[in-house]
């Protein structure tokens, strides 16, 4: 058990500590403001701090006007999460002259209503169309675990903020790999839910069709916590379930026994560097899964999440590649540039085989719970770093740090990213999948292996 | 000898920021050819794959 008030502080832990009145939200408040403003130097996780409005919540808490599972708890949104009151960056310096918002996004009113409390909104990488957490306006979020290092992205701030304790939970977006990515960089757990099963509405779009929002913790409690206290319905996000909300805690400590595991094979087995491969075979073992199993033309899918990515991405921020090409990250508008560019028959030929492959892997899930795969191709790079050598072979870092994560938002299944690290090395992590709508079983998972000290997420 | 069925990438980028009414500043146009290339080799596995008639997209996306 952490002092409440300490950065090692979990979800759990502080929630509980404010629920049976050994510690004030006031103080919890206090204490995540001081360690930001120690940390902040180092990491550069935020943009923006609502310091009197999360004082004026804490009161409200310690008044008892508030109650609820996460009474006390302090939290960060990336910044493409509106915050009453403020422009909605999204990494851009252009969203800037944008209008305020006029209230909280979904999530962020979720959230309070449960009783946390936002501290402030989080640093990513422009428009998230981004791997490495760096941003040419905003400077890059370093890695906690070392400052010369990516956090990943697009959600580095996320990253940043819960790996140095700053908070023990932020909100980030997943596209195509923006919460998995940085969770495996920064040593965290992350849990990218199915597909339109957490609202998005009061958030700033990048791709429609795999746009995701959720959670990153440094426990899977932690991301069970929030993730039951952020799920229902919201008819303000037309892809948003209307399915019954389905608790995770209850079930988060069941163990693994009746779940069916299997290791991703062929394509989720090479391309990366070993570190990448030991980390699921630590995970494997722990679980006791030795079946492979094979993503039939999981290259394909990786292909066709990048032209939709591309082409979506392109199309929706054309005009400002019109009217203002120069207030663009440069490493995001030339790439924004040749997407609005690409050929619509590649768009076409993308959608429909994403219907096939679909088709494929949920037939994989009538004989496997929990599938494993890599979520990073190696630990991460260095600030600045362009290539990178993987399995031998020279590639530009940006694009293929997702290389593992893609295929598989690519069909929205659920996904907790578990933290590996050995001993004088970077932290890297696992994907644990699920069919969609079992963000549980995956959640079950990674509770096991954090119990077993397999999976453990120690801030910087 | 120029090989005839590789595409012109320099002139695809030209014609089609043209076509759409998009101006790339002459410091931009190298980044944008070389993300368009890349995006012809990333895209080479998804284009390798013959898709039955049959197989439209999912007008709404259910996982």
């Amino acid at each position: 058990m952490s002092d409440p008030l300490s950065k090692a502080a979990t979800v759990a832990e502080i929630a509980r500590a404010v629920a049976g009145g050994k510690v004030k939200a006031a103080a919890v408040v206090d204490a995540a403001l001081k360690r930001i403003e120690v940390a902040e130097p180092t990491v550069n996780a935020f943009t923006d701090i609502v310091a009197e409005r999360a004082k004026k919540r804490a009161a409200e808490i310690d008044a008892g006007k508030v109650k609820g599972p996460l009474a006390g708890v302090p939290f960060a949104v990336k910044n493409l999460f509106d915050i009453e009151g403020l422009p909605t960056r999204a990494g851009s310096k252009i969203n800037l002259d944008g209008p305020k918002a006029a209230r909280d996004g979904a999530l962020v009113r979720k959230l309070e209503e449960a009783g946390a409390i936002l501290i402030g909104g989080l640093n990513m990488g422009e428009y998230a169309y981004d791997f490495t957490g760096e941003n040419v306006h905003y400077g890059p979020s370093r890695n906690p675990h070392d400052p010369t290092r990516m956090t990943g992205g697009s959600s580095g701030g996320s990253g940043a903020a819960v790996g140095a304790g700053e908070v023990p939970l932020a909100l980030g977006s997943d596209t195509n790999g923006s919460i998995r990515v940085p969770s495996s960089l920064c040593g965290l757990f992350g849990l990218k839910p199915t597909y339109g099963r957490l609202s998005r509405a009061g958030s700033f779009p990048f791709v429609d069709a795999f746009d995701h929002l959720g959670p990153l913790a440094r426990s899977a409690e932690d991301l069970a916590l929030s993730f039951d206290a952020m799920q229902g319905w919201d008819p303000e996000d037309p892809v948003c379930t209307d399915r019954d909300i389905e608790p995770t805690v209850p079930t988060l400590h069941e163990g693994i026994d009746g779940l069916r595991i299997a290791i991703a094979g062929d394509y989720f087995a090479k391309g990366g560097e070993p570190e990448c491969f030991e980390a699921v075979a630590t995970v494997a073992k722990a679980l006791g899964a030795t079946r492979t199993i094979v993503l039939p033309n999981a290259a394909a899918a990786r292909s066709a999440a990048y032209v939709i990515t591309a082409m979506e991405g392109g199309q929706l921020h054309l005009t400002r590649l019109k009217t203002r090409p120069q207030d663009f990250d440069p490493d995001t508008r030339e790439r924004l540039m040749a997407g609005a560019l690409l050929p619509g028959s590649w768009y076409v030929k993308a959608q429909r085989f994403r219907r096939q492959y679909r088709a494929e892997v949920l037939k994989l899930f009538e004989e496997a719970d929990i599938v494993l795969a890599p979520a990073t191709p190696c630990s991460a790079p260095k600030l600045g770093q362009v290539m990178m050598t993987l399995g031998g072979v020279e590639l530009p870092v940006r694009a293929n740090l997702g290389l593992f994560t893609q295929p598989i938002s690519f069909i929205g299944l659920p996904v907790v990213a578990v933290p590996t690290r050995r001993a004088g090395a970077m932290p890297i992590g696992v994907q644990v999948i699920a069919r969609p709508y079992n963000e549980a079983a995956a959640l079950r998972v990674a509770a096991f292996l954090e119990k077993q000290g397999v999976c453990v997420s120690t801030p910087a | 000898m120029p090989d005839d069925n590789k595409p012109d990438i320099a002139r695809w980028v030209d014609e089609g920021a043209k076509a759409i009414g998009l101006p790339i500043a002459p410091e931009f146009r190298a980044n944008v050819i070389l993300n368009v290339e890349r995006s012809l080799a990333i895209v080479e596995p998804l284009l390798a794959l013959e898709l039955e008639d049959e197989l439209t997209p999912l007008p709404v996306y259910r996982p």
